[in-house]
């Protein structure tokens, strides 16, 4: 479903992205690790849109090429993006960011059952509907941002840290609803710090390393993996 | 005196609060500082007065030329000035500069033409100039009318910008454009329709002036101090502040006139930008989006 091939991204002359390529197949939810400026935003981002790739990428959604889409366009197409540190709207309502994520042409008609989809995700969000996001505790965020996300009825949900900043309680309160948007169907592409959490909901991972792609392996295989067990879990585990 | 100077400041607040809507439009979604934006006011100024003293048209009338080609107006400009800065643009910070220094030309250019076509005198027409009872006070009819037009649009705007999903995708851009391009709205098309939107705004405002205020080829710069500090005062992007602060400011201005000295409604105007800015650093509203 999501095909990245060859894809390359600087800013000005720093490199962030070397001839990265991977796949997310439909249904699949593939996690992305890798340690602190390896460049797992810069992917996700030029994915999104909001960077634009080197000459030479290729980013292909169900076959439609996206490499040079602007981020509305790529949404359009069925990928959306909750970007490091959730970009909500802070300064407006849950109910204005969740009508806002059925902005989108492909998600406008379907918008009275996304709100119950999403409602019925996030009991919470129904009674907080008028509360200004910027109020909420950080698990509420993350909520709306997944429920904006959701509305504009993405076939692929990119998750950039969603953990970040959260308590872990809350964390795997999270990891339980974004299995429950996995089961339904949805490809999930994850970048995490919480490798044992996004490794337990994963098909398959991915080990980036200064803008490559260093390891791959099913989810199960990398859990067990020397390497990973070294570099993120911690080597006494 | 007290009602006849209360209403009087209302007039004036309602079509500053016009004003500050269009500006804050242009400033908080487009990110764009327009130093032209008062050549806009005094060029549907003129229209209005040129319309009325060959064609005998009611400026009501004008506005349903000069509301679509206010926003015709910003759109083009915005196509052909803004455009280019925009795409070259890598911080908001640097589009500013650039947009103030694009536009502090485009100011020159239009209050050129409008001293050679118009001269440089005093103009005004004299528009229902007749006085009608209010709350057992006398007002001049077309005081009136200004006041009526201004809670019309500006009413009118307020409600397209915050119940439809159409205003609400701009005021998410004016929060977060990133984050507006990540729910599928087109940022850069929303500028350019927030520019032109504050265009019109600025076309309305006009003639809503001109049918009870004198004006020349160069008051455009006042007016464009008097919609940036009330933008400020407001908060940057944030209409309902606009709204506010633009009422309040006309009814500081109207009655310091009134009861202490004509003379001080500059001072009135500067000290209460000071005093709220002392306040609350962000505006009466904070920078928001409400
Ligand atoms: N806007 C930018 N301008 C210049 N360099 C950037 C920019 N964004 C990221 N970089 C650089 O690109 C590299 C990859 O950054 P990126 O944010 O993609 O890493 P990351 O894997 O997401 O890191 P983290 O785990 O800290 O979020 C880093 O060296 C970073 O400094
Ligand atoms: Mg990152």
């Amino acid at each position: 479903m999501l095909e990245v091939q060859g894809l390359s991204l600087h800013y000005d002359r720093h490199v962030a992205l070397d001839n990265v390529s991977l796949k997310v197949g439909k249904g699949e939810t593939v996690v992305i690790l890798g340690a602190n400026g390896a460049g797992k935003s810069s992917l996700l981002k030029g994915i999104a849109g909001l960077v634009r790739p080197a000459a030479g990428s290729r980013i292909r959604f169900n076959g439609i090429p996206i490499e040079t889409a602007s981020p509305h366009h790529v949404l359009e197409t069925g990928i959306a993006l909750i970007p490091e540190g959730r970009g909500v709207f802070g300064d407006l309502t849950v109910s204005e960011n969740l009508a806002l994520g059925a902005y989108a042409r492909r998600a406008r008609d379907e918008r009275e059952t996304s709100f119950e989809l999403v409602f019925g995700l996030f009991p919470r969000l129904a009674e907080r509907r008028r509360q200004f996001v910027n109020t909420m505790s950080g698990g509420e965020q993350q909520m709306v941002a997944i429920g904006r996300a959701l509305m504009s009825r993405p076939e692929l949900l990119m998750l950039d840290e969603p953990s970040l900043g959260l308590a872990p309680v809350v964390v795997h309160e999270l990891f339980r609803s974004l299995d429950l948007v996995r089961q339904s169907g949805l490809s999930l592409l994850i970048v995490e710090q919480n490798v044992r959490l996004s490794l337990e909901i994963a098909d398959r991972g991915y080990l980036a390393d200064a803008g490559r792609i260093t390891g791959q392996g099913t989810a199960s295989v990398l859990l067990d993996d020397p390497a990973v067990k070294r570099a993120f879990l911690g080597a006494a585990v | 005196m007290l009602v006849t100077a209360i209403l009087s400041g209302l007039v004036l607040g309602g079509t500053y609060a016009l004003l500050a809507m269009g500006l804050t439009l242009q400033y908080g979604i487009a990110r764009i500082m327009n130093l032209a934006y008062g050549e806009l006011i005094i060029v549907a100024a003129f229209l209005a007065y040129t319309l009325f003293a060959t064609l005998g048209l009611s400026p009501v009338w004008t506005l349903f030329i000069a509301i679509p080609a206010g926003f015709a107006l910003g759109w083009g400009i915005y196509g052909v000035l803004m455009q280019p800065l925009v795409r070259r643009a890598r911080t908001p910070a640097g589009l500013e500069i650039d947009s103030i220094l694009a536009t502090f030309g485009l100011l020159f250019v239009i209050q050129g033409l409008l001293l050679v076509s118009f001269g440089a005198n005093f103009t005004s027409y004299s528009y229902l100039n007749v006085a009608v009872d209010v709350f057992g006070t006398k007002l001049a009819a077309n005081r009136l009318i200004a006041l009526a037009l201004a809670v019309v649009l500006g009413g009118a705007i307020y409600f397209a910008l915050t119940r439809t999903l159409w205003g609400t995708a701009l005021r998410a851009v004016s929060v977060s454009p990133v984050s507006a391009s990540l729910v599928g709205i087109d940022v850069d098309r929303a500028a350019r329709t927030a520019f032109a939107l504050g265009g019109a705004l600025a076309a309305a405002g006009g003639v809503v002036i001109s049918m009870y205020q004198t004006f020349t080829a160069t008051s455009g710069v006042v007016f464009t101090m008097k919609a940036l500090i009330i933008v400020i005062m407001g908060g940057v992007g944030n209409i309902l502040g606009a709204l506010s602060a633009g009422l309040v400011l006309g009814l500081a201005e109207t009655l310091v006139a009134t009861y202490v000295d004509p003379g001080l409604t500059l001072a009135t105007t500067y000290g209460l930008f000071i005093a709220i800015l002392l306040w609350r650093p962000t505006g009466l509203f904070g920078r928001a989006a409400r």
